[in-house]
């Protein structure tokens, strides 16, 4: 089997490795770096469980291949511990009970940020489209929505 | 997943063009990579001769969107999302920024470009019915020459082109449109978020005192492969806007259809509803354009 | 004990959420083994077919091989099965289904695996295939399990007062067959399963997305033939599950097994979405025969059913589920004559079982249609016509058992909900609407294959403010808890608080993403005066805690959240007893405990922090670890008559749907699901309303547009580029409301929640797209070739898009 060496950023670090050219970004995560909080739900782009953020915008993880990171920066759930607005979201998403098995959180999560990221005031329309690629089989969405409405006001709000 | 696949990234259009001329048949030029990446997960056929990737979407100048000299011009790796954000497609070519915002999701559109729509030519391709409706003129380049074609000459049938291995779809070139157009993009799918079309259909329509000056529609995913109605065109222009007219265009509609495709499984369902919703956006076009 | 609660009915915070939200939690392929193995399954492109011979020479000698394990490696239970043992481990003679599995090859990359599966030869010859179920009990049908001579799995009657009578004492009568679909989990997570050898004498662990560990503990040790002590299970966070990771994770966790000890490594099975939608079982397409008699007033004097469920190539939970069906088939109403037949079958197609619903969201879409047409024949409303046939306090039930301990609560959620909605006048309007002129575009005429029939009439086109029509729709149940009477049902907890007042605790039962965990923490919590983050919840693990029966039937909180209760009062009785010495109490002293402290309410007035009597305790020497146990009540059935108390308690639900629906494209738009549900005592609020949304939208893609097809047994829909369930784009608003009737049995009389609001949703939406058309559709889903041919259209040449 053929590797190249392929150099981007991970988690605002510059990383380096030796893989098959043909390796998805979702194995990399998964086995290469061990960071298992992105999910594979079906391998074809339609579940949203493995979005992660390319150059700060949400794309799915099981659709790119290694080839293809050469000068990225790449942003999973695990690189955002310490950002204001993931915690705020997190936060939302608890208090609003946006979570049940959890599977679908993390790529829901990162959809959701990069929607704030680029309108930090979006329409509840602007936010069902942002999330129609992140299939939820268990919670129908609506608290998933309301946790993402709250966390734009309270960003918005300065007295929050 | 994925069998052994070696990828090139190229340093530039002209370094991809020499690398096509040397190895044209068993390399498949990747952009957004989403229909290639199922497509080879899921072992299809057309994707199963591939050794190598070459890929393009960091090529900058395939990127770029603009109006100059009456035209619009959009690189081939443009993205949907960069389309439907645009604001000269969203003046100039609102059914094309329409198309491009009900394609797949928010993940999809990020990366999917418009070339690889095109390119993959699946029936229900939702950027071909409007770059149809507005005369696309696909910009190729090769080792051997650059050339133009219009975009209903390229399209051979489903999931095929006229495009050969060595060639590249650099871009898309359109005439802005002379002022009094109205048109719709419809697209019906299986359900509101992320939906393949089962039936969708572009229509420009320009009128003048109530009558049609100019006319235009394209089929998507109920012809094989996405095509102009030339017939109905014709008939249409000149001839007296409102109801009467759109119901026998729609009755031609169906006509046109059956002879293009025969009966097919999905015929019983789509003929009868494709008439109806192309005669509902007809009359919605022409109500708006009474109410101004 | 006091009346105001402090924890329960409130609004709580997830105790897993943390994890769940950073990407820390850890699910089945989230774990990893040095040396770890992967299993890949081997199947033949075949539905049904006899294995002549299966060739590995070519692949044998890899060195990417390590193994290869198949039914000849099986030291105990080669066939396995809830009721019948009728499903392989591993096939080896024959197959079934088009998921069966003939052999698991192992080897250190998994990619690699898929790779060498190419060059197996299966020598097989295809046999004839039976995949319509009402052919399979014909004399000449094929037959799927030779040695049960009979594809019939089970049969279920159910006789109640004298049925001739009753349609001779009817003015009207009504026929009419309803059929249901085959649909998938389509839980976000696939099947994963890890299995660790741990040496000789210490057996074997496995990790997974398990839903019932003690069954697959059972499971593993019958197929290794192995004590269970020496199998022990660990339940990895689970992705998903609404009863689907059952019998298929039973397998592959032996399988697992069987390969960690033949290579004496760590062996991973991880399932990709085709895998799973191939393989996994489904929930049982129904063919429901209905024969109901009435009188003018509305009264119904008589049903007659006749239901046919397809089990597919296993019997799986087949049994159980139609038991469910029997009891309920006649929704709930008090009918004195009633006549059911329920069974179950065996095709070639893929096999069903335990899906969230479990044997009734079927028969409610049949029962619910009926009875609107009751409504329309009588000129009644729909829910005049429900009011007249309810249950109610002391009626008695189809399988004549008398509702007396719990309230019956019918009739307050269909008036709620009926209240909340404006129903009955939004009906009436549309009702009389949907009779007018412009009805659905293509008429029967549509219905002919002739393509110059298709080419529409100048009075087919619509005008555009008639394109959308409004309809109304209600649909109300009664649902038996727990397992009923064909199953033990009993639940255990362990609860083991610490010298400084935290506390320990596990269930029995299984975290299957519904948020047991919490709940379960907020009844220790409740009893003890703590707050949820005082309670740790550990890791379920077979070998810490009772085997407490499967995580089904919405028992959870009713059985698992008793036995946590009452290790909870165990502790408090023993912390009580305590205090009496402490504080020179008589026996008559009550004590309050909150805010992490107890209070002496009357003399002597006294207050210790929880903390401190807790150490206190400790230091004495009492123990405050504590085993809770919960028995159900004694149900009971006669096999021969269907009679009986089924269930000790039931739920009510009722809901509303309001839908658009385009009758030019037959495309249905759901506006608004008002959902009223009876649960019992709400423990968790955040959790029931997410129960409820979940539910109504997993209702409303059955209702609407999910559907596995099987041509001839082959799956169509392997993914969700195929299988389609609701996106955040597609259902419209829903408003959970709940009525908390009072129950003798559940801790503080919470019963169940999580199938009850998937159950109502298709009927609901069914009833309400009647109400715009003026058509009714017998035939889930209401797809867009339904409404508008009143067909299903199948494509038999189908290629996934990207194949080409
Ligand atoms: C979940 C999901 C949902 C989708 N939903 C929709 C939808 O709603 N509507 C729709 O129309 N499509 C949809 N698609 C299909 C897909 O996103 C589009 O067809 C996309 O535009 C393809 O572009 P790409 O850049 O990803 O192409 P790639 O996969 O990179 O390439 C596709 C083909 O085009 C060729 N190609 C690409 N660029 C060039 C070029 N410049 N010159 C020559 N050849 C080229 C490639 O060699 C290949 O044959 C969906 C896909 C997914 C995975
Ligand atoms: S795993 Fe990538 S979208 Fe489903
Ligand atoms: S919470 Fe389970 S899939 Fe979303």
């Amino acid at each position: 089997m053929k590797f190249s060496t392929i150099k981007f950023e991970l988690n605002g670090k510059p990383v380096e490795i030796e893989v098959p050219p043909a390796m998805r970004l979702l194995d990399i995560l998964r086995e290469t770096f061990k960071l298992t909080g992105t999910k594979e739900g079906c391998g074809i782009g339609e579940c949203g469980a493995c979005t992660v953020l390319l150059n700060g915008q949400a794309v799915a993880s099981c659709l790119l291949l290694a080839g293809q990171l050469e000068g990225t920066k790449i942003t999973t759930i695990e690189g955002l511990v310490h950002d204001e607005r993931m915690n705020l979201l997190q936060r939302n998403f608890l208090e609003c009970g946006a979570v049940q098995c959890g599977f679908c959180t993390p790529g829901m999560l990162l959809s959701a940020y990069a929607l704030l990221q680029k309108d930090a005031r979006p329409t509840t329309d602007d936010i069902k489209n942002a999330i129609a690629g992140n299939l939820c089989r268990c919670t129908g969405y609506k608290q998933i929505i309301q946790a993402i409405q709250k966390s734009t006001e309270s960003l918005s709000d300065p007295d929050q | 997943m994925i069998q052994d696949i070696d990828f090139y990234r190229p340093g530039s259009l002209e370094e991809l063009l020499t690398f096509l001329k040397d190895h044209g048949s068993n390399v498949k030029i990747i952009a957004g990579g989403t229909d290639i990446v199922p497509g080879l997960r899921q072992k299809a056929s057309r994707f199963s001769h591939v050794k190598t990737l070459a890929d393009i979407q960091h090529l900058h100048e395939l990127k770029t969107i603009e109006i100059s000299d009456g035209h619009l011009s959009i690189g081939s790796c443009a993205t949907f999302s960069q389309i439907e954000a645009n604001a000269l497609i969203r003046k100039h070519f609102p059914l094309l920024s329409c198309a491009a915002g009900l394609i797949g999701s928010t993940q999809i559109r990020n990366r999917a470009t418009i070339a690889g729509n095109v390119v993959n030519n699946a029936p229900c391709a939702d950027s071909v019915p409007p770059l149809l409706v507005y005369d696309a003129i696909v910009c190729v380049r090769s080792h051997r020459e650059d050339y133009t074609v219009p975009l209903n000459e390229l399209l051979l049938k489903p999931y095929q082109t006229r495009l050969n291995a060595d060639e590249v779809l650099t871009g898309f070139r359109l005439p802005v449109l002379a002022d009094g157009y109205r048109g719709e993009f419809y697209k019906l799918g299986r359900r509101r978020g992320v939906s393949i079309s089962r039936i969708s259909l572009a229509v420009l329509m320009q009128l003048q005192g109530g009558s049609i000056q100019d006319f235009r529609v394209a089929s998507g995913a109920i012809t094989p492969v996405s095509v102009r109605l030339s017939g109905i065109e014709e008939y249409a222009r000149d001839r007296k806007a409102g109801s009467e007219l759109f119901a026998q265009l729609a009755q031609q509609l169906g006509n046109e259809i059956i002879k293009i495709t025969g009966m097919r499984w999905s015929t019983p369902y789509k003929l009868p509803v494709v008439q109806q919703m192309f005669y509902q956006i007809l009359m919605k076009l022409n109500d708006e354009s009474v109410t101004g | 004990m006091k009346k105001e609660f402090s924890t329960i009915g409130k609004h709580i915070i997830r105790e897993d959420g943390w994890e769940k939200v950073t990407g820390q939690a850890k699910y089945g392929d989230d774990f990893n083994f040095p040396n770890q193995l992967f299993g890949v399954p081997v199947r033949v492109p075949a539905v049904h077919a006899k294995i002549n011979h299966i060739d590995y020479s070519e692949i044998i000698s890899d060195p990417d091989l390590i193994a290869v394990c198949n039914c000849s490696d099986i030291p105990g239970s080669a066939k396995i099965g809830p009721i019948r043992k009728d499903q392989p481990i591993f096939c080896s003679e024959r197959v079934v289904t088009s998921g069966d599995v003939l052999s698991l090859l192992v080897g250190p990359s998994r990619e690699k695996l898929l790779q060498l599966r190419e060059h197996i030869r299966i020598d097989y010859e295809p046999l004839p295939i039976l995949s319509d179920p009402s052919k399979a009990l014909e004399d000449d049908a094929v037959l799927i399990h030779p040695e049960f001579k009979t594809n019939l799995i089970v049969h279920y009657p159910l006789r109640k007062g004298d049925i001739e009578k009753g349609f001779q004492q009817s003015d009207e009568v009504i026929e009419q067959t309803y059929t249901t679909q085959c649909i998938e989990h389509a839980y976000v997570e696939p099947e994963v399963v890890i299995a660790i050898p741990m040496g000789k004498h210490k057996g074997i662990k496995i990790i997974g997305s398990i839903q019932n560990p003690y069954t697959a503990r059972r499971i593993v040790a019958s197929v290794l033939n192995w004590p269970l002590t020496k199998v022990r299970i660990i339940q990895a966070e689970l992705g998903g599950s609404f009863g689907g990771k059952d019998d298929t994770m039973n397998i592959l966790a032996a399988r697992a097994a069987m390969a960690a000890l033949k290579t004496g490594r760590p062996v991973k099975i991880c399932y990709d979405r085709e895998d799973s939608i191939l393989e996994s079982y489904k929930r049982h397409p129904y063919v429901m025969h209905y024969k109901v008699g009435f009188s003018r007033n509305g009264k119904i004097r008589a049903m007659k059913i006749d239901i046919l469920a397809d089990g597919g190539g296993y019997a799986s939970m087949s049994p159980f589920v139609t038991w469910r069906s029997v009891v309920q088939a006649t929704g709930p109403y008090e009918i004195d004559h009633v006549w059911t037949d329920v069974r179950a079958v065996y095709t070639n197609n893929p096999y069903t079982g335990a899906m969230r619903g479990f044997g009734s969201p079927q028969p409610i879409f049949a029962n619910e249609s009926l009875m609107d047409e009751i409504a329309i024949r009588t000129n009644k409303t729909p829910d005049e016509v429900r009011r007249i046939n309810a249950l109610r306090q002391n009626s008695i039930t189809a399988s004549g058992q008398k509702l007396t301990s719990h309230d019956v609560n019918l009739v307050t959620v269909l008036d709620r909900a009926v209240e909340e909605t404006g129903f009955s006048k939004k009906w009436r309007s549309n009702h009389t609407a949907s009779c007018g002129p412009h009805t659905l575009s293509t008429g029967s005429e549509g219905n002919g294959d002739d393509a110059s029939k298709l080419i529409l009439k100048e009075n087919d086109f619509i005008a555009s403010s008639d394109l959308f029509k409004k309809g109304i729709g209600l649909a109300v149940s009664y649902r038996g808890c727990s397992l009923g009477a064909e199953g033990v049902d009993a639940a255990a907890a362990y609860l083991s608080v610490q010298p400084d007042g935290s506390a320990y605790l596990v269930s029995g039962l299984a975290e299957n993403g519904q948020g047991l965990r919490t709940t379960f923490s907020m009844i220790a919590a409740e009893v003890l005066g703590l707050s949820v983050a005082d309670i740790y919840y550990l890791e379920q693990d077979t070998g810490v805690i009772p085997d407490s029966g499967p995580t089904v039937a919405s028992r959870s909180t009713l059985m698992g959240g008793a036995a946590v209760k009452e290790a909870a009062e165990i502790v408090r009785k023993r912390l009580e007893k305590v205090l009496m010495d402490h504080w020179n109490t008589t026996g008559a002293a009550e004590f309050n405990f909150s805010d992490h402290h107890v209070y002496a309410t009357g003399p002597p007035n006294q207050r210790i922090r929880f903390p401190e009597l807790c150490e206190m305790a400790f230091q004495k020497g009492i123990s405050l670890a504590a085993l809770g146990w919960y028995a159900g009540p004694r149900v009971d059935w006669d096999e021969e008559t269907g009679q009986g108390p089924a269930y000790f308690t039931y739920v009510y639900g009722c809901q509303v749907a309001e839908v658009r629906v385009n009758i030019g494209t037959g495309e249905v738009y759901v506006d608004r699901i008002v959902a009223v549900h009876d649960p019992g005592k709400v423990l968790n609020l955040l959790g029931a309303h997410g129960q409820v949304f979940g539910g109504v939208t997993q209702g409303a893609g059955y209702g609407l547009w999910e559907q596995i097809n099987s041509l001839s047994g082959q799956i169509q829909e392997l993914n969700f580029d195929q299988y389609l369930i609701p996106t955040s784009n597609d259902i419209g608003e829903i408003v959970p409301i709940f009525i908390e009737g009072r129950d003798k049995y559940g801790p503080w009389g919470a019963k169940s929640l999580g199938e009850p609001t998937l159950e109502l949703t298709a009927a609901a939406i069914a009833n309400a797209v009647r109400n715009a058309t003026g058509r009714r559709f017998f035939n889930l889903p209401l797809n867009l070739e339904e409404i508008m041919l009143g067909r299903k259209l199948i494509n038999k040449t189908a290629m996934r898009g990207s194949h080409v």
